[in-house]
Parts: C-alpha cells; sequence; structure tokens
C-alpha cells in the first residue's frame, strides 16, 4: 500500500510540475510577445473546461443507475453551439469593447453600472458554484482514496472515506488551492487575461480527452468485443434494467426532468462564471469562434461515446450499480491494469483542478470588482494598496475552495456526483433572463433584472440548496415532509402543491416562471434611467457601426484604463512633454509598462497621483472634480468636454480659481443642448461665483438689433432691457467696431453721459461688456455689473470672460445652425405641400378636360364613329368633336393645340366655345376654319401657340364629304374600292399665323366600308426603343387589315398597337383618333 | 457561373442568423418530447439500443451541420465587413 500511495504522488507531482511549466513557457512566450494561446486550437480546449471529473464519474455514474439523460448535459452545449455565431460572437464583441470581467460585471453593465446588481450576481455565483466545487474535490480524493487504499477493492464497495476526508480532501483542496492561486493571481500586474492558465487549461483538456479514450476503448476493445458486445451482454443478463436504462421511463427520468435538464445544460455553457471567462473574457479573436462551433460539440461527442459501455461494462463485471460512479476507475483495477486507473485518476485530476482553477478566479475576480473593489476605492489610497487588493483576490481564491471543502465534508457525501452539479447548473441558469435579454431586449431594465434574478435564486435555495442540506441532516428532516412551519403547500421539493414533478424541475419551474415573470413585468413598468439608456445601446446595438466610432473610448472605472488615457487628460492642462515626463518618471517607480492596461490593484494609487500633479496646476477641489468625472464619464459622450481644454494649455500665470471656473463654465455650455438653459446657468454661474448683481446675454437678430436674450441677477429691474441699437450705447458701438470688450473699472471716475442706454454707469460702480464672437464673427455681448465692486475686470479676468463668451459664441451658432435647419425643413414642406396643391388643381383641370370631349357618339344612319383621346400629361392640347347637322349631315372636327401645357389646354376650351358658337351660322369647312383663324388670331399670337385643325362635313344622303385642313396631319381614308389607304389633303395654313387665310375646300364621295381616321400627330410619332416612329405607313397597314371591324374595335386595336409599338408600353406624346366608318 | 452564383446564394442563405437559429430551435425539438417518443422503444438496432442510437447519431450529424455551416462564415463575414467599412465611411 506504502508504495503504491508514493508511487501516485509521485506521478501527480510530476504532472503538477509539468503543469507549472507549461504556465510559465505560456507567460515566458507572451512577455516575448510571441503568445501560444492566440490560436483557435487552445481556444476551443480551454472551452473544454466545462469537462469537469463529472465527466468521467457523474456521467458514467448516471447512466448506469438512470439511463441515458446524463448525455443531455452535453448535448444541450452542443445545440447551443449552433447560436455562438451571433451569440457568442455578441458577447465577445462586448466583453471586448467595455472591458468586461466577469459575468456579474457582463450583466451589471449592461444594466447601468449597477453595483447592486453585480453584487447579487457575484453571491448567486458563490453560493451556486460552491456545491460544484465540492463535487470536484470529492471526485479527486475518492479516487485517490480508491487508488491508494485498496486497488484489489471489490468494484462495489466504496472505499471507507471517512479515513480520507482528513487527509486526501484536504490536502486535495490545498494542492488546489496552491494552483489556483498560482495562475489566477500571480501577480500585481495581472491583466484581463490569464495567458498561464489558459495554455494549463488548454493542456488539461487535451489529457482529459486522451484518458478518456483510452479507458473507453480498453474496456470496449480490450475488455469486450466492442460496443455490439457490451450491449448484447447487458440485454442477455439483465434485460429488465437494459430497458430502464435504454429508454426515458417515468420511473427513472421522465420527459419533465429531461426538459429541464436540456435547458439547464444549454444554459451553463454560456452562464457558469468559468464558461464565461474563457469563452468571453480570455478570447482574443472572435474568429475562433468559427472553428468552435463544431470542434467543441465533436470534443464532447467523444468524451461520451464511451460512457455508456463503461456503465453496462461496469455493471456486468460487478453485478450491480453501486459505486457507478467510480467505475471509470474502479474496472481497470478489478482486471490488474493500474496504469490504466491511473490514466483516469491524471483525466479526473485534470478535469477537476481545470474546473477548480478557473472558477475560483472567475469568481474571485466578481468578489474583488463588485463586493470589494468599491468599498477600496473610498479610502484614502496608501502605497500598500496594490498588494492588498492583490491578496484579496487570493484570498477569495482560497475561500472559495474552502467553502467548497466545507460543503463537501457537510453535505457533498449523501449525493451522487451528477445530482451536486446539477444543483449548481440550475443556481446560475438564474442569470439567464436578464443575461439575454439585456442582449436583445431594449426595454429590459435594472430592477426587472434584480428582483429577478433575486426571486429566482431565492427559490433555488429555498427548493434545491436547502434539502441538500436537509438531506446532509444539517437541517431538519421536518421541512421536507411538513413544509415550511408545518405548511404543507411550502414543501420545498413540491412547492405550491406540485408533486408531480421531480425536485429538480420543480425549482426550475418555480424560479424561471418568477424570474422571467418579474424581469419582464418590473422592466415594462419602471423606467431606464440615462446610464442604463446609454449601456444598452453598447449591448444591444454593439454590431452597429455608429456604435464602431466610441469602440475605443468605452472604459471605466474598476476597470483597466492604460496609461495613456490619463496622460492624454494629463497633457491636456499641463502639456504633452511634460506630462509625458511626469507620467514616465511615476511609472519607472512603480513597474507599470507604458501603454499598458493599469490593473484594478494600481488604479487608486495612479488616480491618486493623477490628481496630485493636476492639483499642481488646478488646485485640488478641481483637480478631483477633473479626475473623478474624467474616470466616470470615460466612453460616455461628455468625452470632447475634456478637449476644450486642449486649446486652454494653462500657463503658470493663471490662477487656479480662472482654472476652475473654466472647467465649470465648459462643463454648463457643453451639458446642456438647450440654448437658454445654457444662457440661464452660465449667468447664474458667474453671478454667484464673481458676486455680480447683474450679468445679461444679448444677441444680434434678423432685424440687426441687439435683443436681450437672458438676464440674471438682482438688480434685473433697474435697466433696460429692451432691444438696442448698437449706436445707442458708445460702449455697445465700440465694441461692434473693433470686436473688443468694453469695461469700466470705477463708474465714479467718468462722468455720465448721456447716450450709454446699455451702459447705467449710475447705478453700476464696475461693469464689463464682453463681444460674444467667433471666427471674427460677432454674435452678441455678454455685460456683465457689479454695484458694489470695484477694479473687479482684470486682464486675466477680462481674458478669462473672453473665452468664455467665445465657447458661448459656439453653442449659439450651433443654436442657430438648427433653428436654420428646421426652418429650411418647414419651407420644404410647405413647397411640398403647395406642389401638391397643384398637382391636385391640375387632376381637377384634366377630369374637365376629358368632360368637354364627346363620350357619346353621335349616332347617325350610314355612318358609325369611334373616338378616343389618351394625354401624357394632366392636361393636353388634343381635342375633337362632332356636331349633327339636319337631314343626316355631320361635321366633325380633330384639333391639336401646340404644346401640353396649361395654355394648351385652355386655348383648346376657348378653341371649342368659338367653334361651338359658329357652326349655326356657318356651314362650309373652309369658311369655319377662316372664321375660327380670325377670331382666335389675336389670342393665339399673344399666348404664342398654334392650332393645327381638320373640319369634315359629311351627308349621308349623299355621301359626299367635304373637307378643309388647316395645316393638320392627314387624315387617312380606307377606300374599299381600292383596298388601300389614301391620304386626304386639303391646302391650309395653320391656324394663329396669319391673320386671314383661305382654306382650300375638297369633295370627294364616299362608298359604304369605307374608312375614315382622323388623328394627332401623336399616334404617327410614337416612338419605339430604338428611336423608330410608328408613322403612317404602320397606320395605314392597320387600317387596312382591320377595315371590316366596327369602328369601335379599329380603334382599339389601333391603340394596343401603338402601345406594343411605344417605348416601354408608355404614351410619350398625347394622341387622339376618330374613326368614321360609312355603312 | 450561373452556377457559382446559385452556390453562393446557397452559402449566403445558409450564413443567415435565422438559418443558425431555426436550425438550434430544430435541434432543441428533435431532442424533446414527443418528437423522443418516437425513438423511445425498447428495441435495438445493430444491437445499439433505439434510443441512444438516435442521440449520437443525430449529435454527430449536427456536428457536420455545424461544420458546413462554419465553412459559409467566410462569406458571410465579408459581407459585414464591407458594410461596416462603407459605415465608417460615412
Amino acid at each position: 500500500m506504502t508504495s503504491n500511495f508514493e508511487s501516485i504522488i509521485y506521478i501527480l507531482s510530476g504532472y503538477v510540475v509539468i503543469l507549472f511549466l507549461i504556465g510559465y513557457y505560456a507567460h515566458y512566450r507572451y512577455k516575448q510577445g510571441k503568445s501560444i494561446v492566440k490560436n483557435s486550437s487552445v481556444y476551443i480546449l480551454s472551452i473544454t473546461v466545462f469537462c469537469t471529473s463529472w465527466t468521467f464519474y457523474g456521467s458514467i455514474g448516471r447512466a448506469a443507475t438512470f439511463g441515458p439523460d446524463f448525455i443531455l448535459i452535453f448535448l444541450g452545449p452542443s445545440t447551443t453551439a449552433f447560436t455562438w455565431w451571433f451569440l457568442l460572437r455578441k458577447i465577445i464583441r462586448i466583453t471586448k469593447e467595455n472591458n468586461i470581467t466577469s459575468i456579474a460585471d457582463f450583466i451589471s453593465s449592461r444594466y447601468g453600472k449597477s453595483q447592486l446588481l453585480g453584487a447579487i450576481i457575484t453571491a448567486v455565483s458563490i453560493l451556486g458554484m460552491i456545491p460544484y466545487i465540492a463535487l470536484q474535490l470529492k471526485a479527486v480524493s475518492i479516487s485517490f482514496g480508491i487508488l491508494t487504499e485498496k486497488s484489489s477493492l471489490i468494484l462495489t464497495k466504496i472505499p471507507d472515506i471517512d479515513r480520507f476526508i482528513n487527509t486526501t480532501g484536504f490536502f486535495t483542496a490545498l494542492l488546489l488551492i496552491i494552483l489556483g492561486v498560482t495562475f489566477g493571481a500571480s501577480s500585481i500586474k495581472s491583466v484581463r487575461r490569464h495567458e498561464g492558465l489558459t495554455a494549463v487549461i488548454a493542456f488539461q483538456g487535451l489529457v482529459k480527452l486522451f484518458s478518456m479514450l483510452v479507458i473507453g476503448i480498453f474496456v470496449t476493445y480490450y475488455l469486450f468485443d466492442g460496443f455490439q458486445d457490451i450491449f448484447r451482454r447487458m440485454a442477455s443478463a439483465k434485460p429488465q434494467l437494459f430497458t430502464e436504462l435504454t429508454t426515458i421511463t417515468a420511473s427513472t427520468t421522465g420527459y419533465a426532468s429531461w426538459l429541464t435538464i436540456l435547458l439547464l445544460s444549454m444554459g451553463s455553457i454560456m452562464l457558469l462564471p468559468r464558461q464565461f471567462h474563457v469563452m468571453a473574457v480570455e478570447n482574443s479573436d472572435e474568429t475562433y469562434i468559427k472553428s468552435a462551433m463544431w470542434k467543441f460539440p465533436a470534443y464532447l461527442f467523444l468524451m461520451n461515446l464511451f460512457v455508456v459501455p463503461i456503465a453496462f461494462a461496469g455493471i456486468l463485471l460487478s453485478n450491480s450499480t453501486t459505486g457507478a460512479d467510480y467505475f471509470a476507475l474502479t474496472i481497470p483495477l478489478h482486471t490488474n491494469y493500474p496504469q490504466i486507473a491511473l490514466l483516469t485518476f491524471i483525466g479526473v485530476f485534470s478535469a477537476a483542478s481545470g474546473m477548480i482553477m478557473t472558477e475560483s478566479l472567475a469568481i474571485s475576480t466578481m468578489i474583488l470588482n463588485h463586493l470589494l473593489m468599491p468599498a477600496v476605492l473610498k479610502l484614502k489610497p496608501r502605497n500598500w494598496f496594490p498588494l492588498l487588493l492583490l491578496n484579496l483576490k487570493r484570498i477569495g481564491i482560497i475561500s472559495i475552495i474552502l467553502l467548497g471543502y466545507l460543503y463537501y465534508r457537510i453535505v457533498a457525501e449523501t449525493y451522487m456526483l451528477a445530482d451536486i452539479g446539477l444543483i449548481s447548473f440550475a443556481a446560475l441558469i438564474q442569470l439567464a433572463p436578464a443575461f439575454l435579454g439585456g442582449l436583445y431586449w431594449r426595454r429590459g431594465n435594472k430592477n426587472g433584472a434584480i428582483i429577478g434574478i433575486t426571486a429566482g435564486f431565492l427559490i433555488w435555495f429555498y427548493t434545491l440548496l436547502l434539502p441538500s442540506f436537509v438531506k446532509a441532516g444539517v437541517l431538519s428532516n421536518n421541512i421536507l415532509t411538513n413544509g415550511f412551519f408545518n405548511i404543507s403547500i411550502l414543501k420545498p421539493t413540491a412547492l405550491f402543491g406540485i408533486t408531480s414533478l421531480d425536485p429538480l424541475s420543480n425549482c426550475m419551474f418555480w424560479s424561471m416562471f418568477l424570474n422571467i415573470g418579474s424581469y419582464i413585468f418590473f422592466s415594462i413598468a419602471t423606467k431606464q434611467n440615462e446610464t442604463e439608456k446609454e449601456q444598452v445601446k453598447r449591448f444591444v446595438d454593439v454590431f452597429n457601426t455608429q456604435n464602431k466610432e466610441n469602440r475605443d473610448e468605452t472604459k471605466w472605472l474598476s476597470k483597466p484604463i492604460t496609461t495613456t488615457d490619463f496622460a492624454n487628460l494629463v497633457s491636456k492642462f499641463i502639456g504633452e512633454s511634460q506630462a509625458n515626463e511626469v507620467i514616465g518618471k511615476y511609472l519607472s517607480t512603480q513597474k507599470i509598462d507604458k501603454n499598458e492596461m493599469i490593473s484594478e490593484f494600481e488604479l487608486p494609487n495612479f488616480k491618486r497621483f493623477i490628481e496630485r500633479t493636476l492639483a499642481g496646476s488646478i488646485g485640488t477641489p478641481a483637480a478631483r472634480a477633473v479626475v473623478d468625472s474624467f474616470i466616470s464619464d470615460m466612453g460616455s459622450y461628455m468625452e470632447p468636454f475634456y478637449d476644450a481644454f486642449k486649446s486652454v494649455r494653462s500657463s503658470l500665470e493663471e490662477s487656479r480659481e480662472a482654472l476652475y471656473v473654466r472647467l465649470k463654465a465648459s462643463e454648463i455650455i457643453n451639458r446642456s443642448t438647450n440654448l437658454q438653459d445654457t444662457m440661464d446657468n452660465l449667468l447664474n454661474f458667474l453671478n454667484r461665483e464673481f458676486k455680480f448683481d447683474l450679468s445679461i446675454i444679448r444677441t444680434f437678430e434678423e432685424d440687426d438689433l441687439l435683443h436681450v436674450r437672458s438676464a440674471k441677477g438682482v438688480m434685473k429691474n433697474r435697466v433696460n432691457l429692451d432691444k438696442l441699437k448698437p449706436i445707442d450705447d458708445q460702449f455697445i458701438n465700440q465694441l461692434v467696431m473693433n470686436r473688443k470688450f468694453q469695461f469700466v473699472n470705477n463708474s465714479r471716475n467718468i462722468q455720465h453721459k448721456p447716450g450709454l442706454s446699455a451702459t447705467p454707469t449710475d447705478i453700476f460702480l464696475s461693469l464689463a461688456h464682453i463681444p460674444i464672437n467667433r471666427g471674427g464673427k460677432l454674435t452678441g455681448v455678454l455685460s456683465l455689473f457689479s454695484a458694489s465692486i470695484t477694479g473687479l475686470f482684470t486682464k486675466q479676468f477680462l481674458s478669462l470672460l473672453q473665452s468664455l463668451a467665445s465657447q458661448l459664441a459656439q453653442a449659439i451658432e450651433l443654436d442657430k445652425e438648427r433653428a436654420a435647419k428646421e426652418k429650411e425643413q418647414k419651407e420644404k414642406e410647405i413647397a411640398l405641400m403647395k406642389n401638391a396643391r397643384v398637382t391636385r388643381d391640375m387632376e381637377l383641370a384634366k377630369q374637365i378636360q376629358l368632360a368637354l370631349l364627346p363620350y357619346v357618339m353621335p349616332e347617325i344612319p350610314g355612318v358609325s364613329f369611334a373616338a378616343f383621346s389618351a394625354s401624357t400629361a394632366h392636361i393636353g392640347g388634343d381635342y375633337y368633336d362632332f356636331f349633327p347637322r339636319e337631314n343626316g349631315v355631320i361635321d366633325t372636327v380633330i384639333a391639336d393645340v401646340s404644346g401640353h401645357n396649361v395654355g394648351a389646354a385652355l386655348i383648346m376650351t376657348e378653341t371649342r366655345s368659338v367653334l361651338r358658337s359658329q357652326i349655326a351660322t356657318i356651314s362650309n369647312p373652309s369658311a369655319i376654319l377662316a372664321k375660327l383663324n380670325e377670331m382666335l388670331f389675336h389670342d393665339l399670337s399673344r399666348a404664342e401657340l398654334f392650332i393645327t385643325m381638320f373640319y369634315i362635313k359629311y351627308d349621308t344622303k349623299t355621301y359626299t364629304l367635304t373637307y378643309s385642313s388647316a395645316g393638320h396631319n392627314h387624315p387617312l381614308l380606307y377606300r374599299i374600292a381600292e383596298k388601300r389607304c389614301i391620304p386626304l389633303d386639303a391646302e391650309g395654313l395653320i391656324i394663329g399665323v396669319k391673320r386671314e387665310v383661305n382654306f382650300e375646300e375638297k369633295h370627294i364621295k364616299l362608298e359604304s366600308g369605307d374608312v375614315l381616321l382622323l388623328y394627332t400627330d401623336g399616334l404617327t410619332e410614337m416612338a419605339n426603343l430604338n428611336g423608330d416612329m410608328f408613322g403612317t405607313e404602320r397606320v395605314s397597314q392597320l387600317l387596312e387589315r382591320n377595315h371590316a371591324e366596327s369602328a369601335n374595335k379599329i380603334i382599339k386595336t389601333l391603340f394596343s398597337e401603338v402601345l406594343n409599338f411605344a417605348a416601354e408600353g408608355i404614351l410619350q406624346v398625347d394622341t387622339s383618333m376618330v374613326i368614321m366608318k360609312i355603312e | 457561373m450561373k452556377l457559382a452564383s446559385k452556390k453562393e446564394k446557397l452559402l449566403q442563405i445558409l450564413g443567415l442568423t435565422e438559418t443558425w437559429t431555426c436550425f438550434f430551435i430544430l435541434g432543441f425539438i428533435m431532442m424533446d418530447y414527443p418528437f423522443l417518443d418516437i425513438f423511445n422503444k425498447n428495441f435495438s438496432i445493430f444491437n445499439i439500443p433505439y434510443l441512444y442510437f438516435y442521440l449520437f447519431g443525430g449529435w454527430f450529424v449536427s456536428i457536420c451541420v455545424i461544420y458546413l455551416f462554419s465553412r459559409t462564415i467566410s462569406i458571410s463575414n465579408r459581407e459585414t465587413e464591407t458594410n461596416t467599412e462603407d459605415g465608417e465611411g460615412k
């Protein structure tokens, strides 16, 4: 036994030494700038810290006693991997941009950097993870016991662990504490990332996989004949048990429990503090996710491939399921292969130690940042602070592991390993609503998150953690059987009377119900404050481009700020070279590299140093104010405000008070977007600070007069606050002329003169007018008055006021620009509305115009008509009309007014009226045209418009067509006898060119079947995409082809053909057609 | 040419967040009641219990699917990058 014990100790020590070497090598390489950690394989292997000793023991134990649900612990995270590309990437991006250090930091930052929330999450993590750490300790110390004490152990018996608790358990804890402190909190200079730790965990990931595969292959293929053999033998040896273990039955798992475990494991991969730490905080490149998404599930797959065979093999070999948790260790021992058992032990040790190191580091970071740091920052900084903080972190790690040990001693013996793990998962899943809601739901707020997490956590505590103490005998069993205060519905494992759920599902249901419910309810019912709103943008919109500009500016207190940030701030006050020199000197004494993050341990001292440095030039209160507001405003919209000091570059002559005034005044000017508030606040501030009795801001308005925009002070009513002409006041006039401040330091020395309407020297002892100008442009005047103090306006003071005024000028200008923009916008809107009105009027005009065209065709025996008009614009200049006369005679006219605007439309209307009035008295086409020309000439020549017109008269009795043309395009007549089209032409000038024109009048005999087409030039001038016109040729052919159809049909065919022909089927010009068919 | 653009389009679809979410939900459903009831039978396939066969088989398939997905990332990634560049240019 002794030799066995010793050899195990040697091997274990050797392994630990290897771990140390790897850790230091990684650290060494990192310092050289050649990190071995920055690659995707290491990243993936470090995520496998998810596989704890549970994978070796708990999974197999559960597979051998409960059946298939162990697989969920790994299937859940595998499924979650589907979401990594958008979910994990978003988390990593946010983590990096905001220098997040832990999951508590992540969630509390999202909800307005709430310290309370951070503390609550820290508490949840501590209490939730302690059972889990206990589990690891239990696993390692029992393995140690099995290996050393009774290597020839009967498989079914767990070693007498009592003997080991005092020795191995404690020493395991001790060993893990040393590892944890070494890699987690080795030096003051520790920043966010831990290269050594990551390398060690990745290495352990490999060891875990290797040892699991070896034991699996050993059992499956050496002891047995492969998977099928084990299953076959199991099925025949224990058919009843086999069925139970290979199906989901109500007696073992049940679907409710199945779902619970699945949800828990899906959440745990993202929410466990150590998972968040390795996946988000330690991540060095977000593209690693790409391969991690499938390689990590593949790793889990391999880790689980042999779980069932090992479990069944254990049952077959021992003929029992007792001690199934440790089959991976006891099978090789039982079959006399202690080397393989040792390998399993190394795997288990790797799994447990990796988990404990990262978990305790992650949690102690939370403790430091969310419980201790807020308190420490309030204390007066001392030299030994960094050391104190580092040791606090170490103490954090130590206490977490010791708490785990305590829990293990008290409780863990009574539970199976997997059950303990699930208790931990259930605690951390309480963070899920606030976590996911925070990433995607804008409304989710601090109150909701705090109340939700607290409610869920209390339920968890009551329904899962408390019973675990009861089972361990620490608390009375009465609570479990009879409920709290003997109220049966308060039974922890069957809360509110739900008895059909297992304890885990019972806890999950109630805690999630209350958690999600409160989160949503309080988020909706209460409002977010300003900080929260800003944080929401940083989280929810992290991928939006507009946030990108701020990317490098986002750091804040209790998170690392680089020395450069501070150097920039200081240089704005004391100059760049001096700032660099001072900070460089300080850094050399503090062993902090330039451009490096200031660790949380260094921050208080560094802050103090900066304050001291600034105090040298701006005084202590101002310095403290500057540094405080600088740190808390880092990354917020206040950043440009500090840049205002770039131009100040304090000279030593300038007094400290002046700088303080500058600081405060710029703050006032830059804080508010409302100009009126800005001006009022600034004047109030000046009055308070310098005991002015009155201060006024006047600005030039559009009437070139000075208008009072703001007046503050006790003597406001004593002066004239009307509009002011600069010429009315000598001082103001002077100021306008030379753009220089005007002041009186003792009005007793000057004669009271008229012409000083804005400068009442009879009331005030000293006064000054400061030009509000910027870049040579005078926008207004700042006037300051004191009734009691003389000699107030020194040169320095005036130049200070001058610089304030120029800042104010900028604010005024911005305001004016904004107002101008608004005005422009309004004008645009008005123009748009006007335009809309015109459009509507035009539409109306079109309706009227269409109504002027005859829409019922005349019905004369022996002839049929059809007409059609299409206009491109709202209104057009095309016109046609019919005038039936007595004895079967009918006149038809078609006309086209040049131009397609309103003028054309009006002329067309006029033409129509004139024509209609003349028809009754004149009957010859040529005479009608001549009369029309005469009557319209005047109007047409004034409007610079013309009309082409074709006028026909048809006598149905004699079949005679009489026609005249006023320069109109020739109508086409299809002659049935000739079977072709002929154009009708008659001499005649366009209407509106000459006052007196003679129109030729022609006659032609028609016969039944002849078709006459009158049209405007739009028909033949329609162009296709190539620019070819439709042309008379095509119209003629169409007429010839369709002459037999009815007039209506012909016109429809013509129009559809021309539309087909036109480019993109759109009319480009107005088109009108009239068909007259002889019957 | 046409084939390539079709392939690209398919890859683009696979690169969408929605597609990932769908597969995630699908995986979740396939691991739960009532879907699971199909395979929760006392029955062996090649001597391997039906349920284990399904769970491990499905797991393997899902890993392959994610692997294929991750291959499409370079494309969607390139797109996001160009988008952000545009954004910065503003």
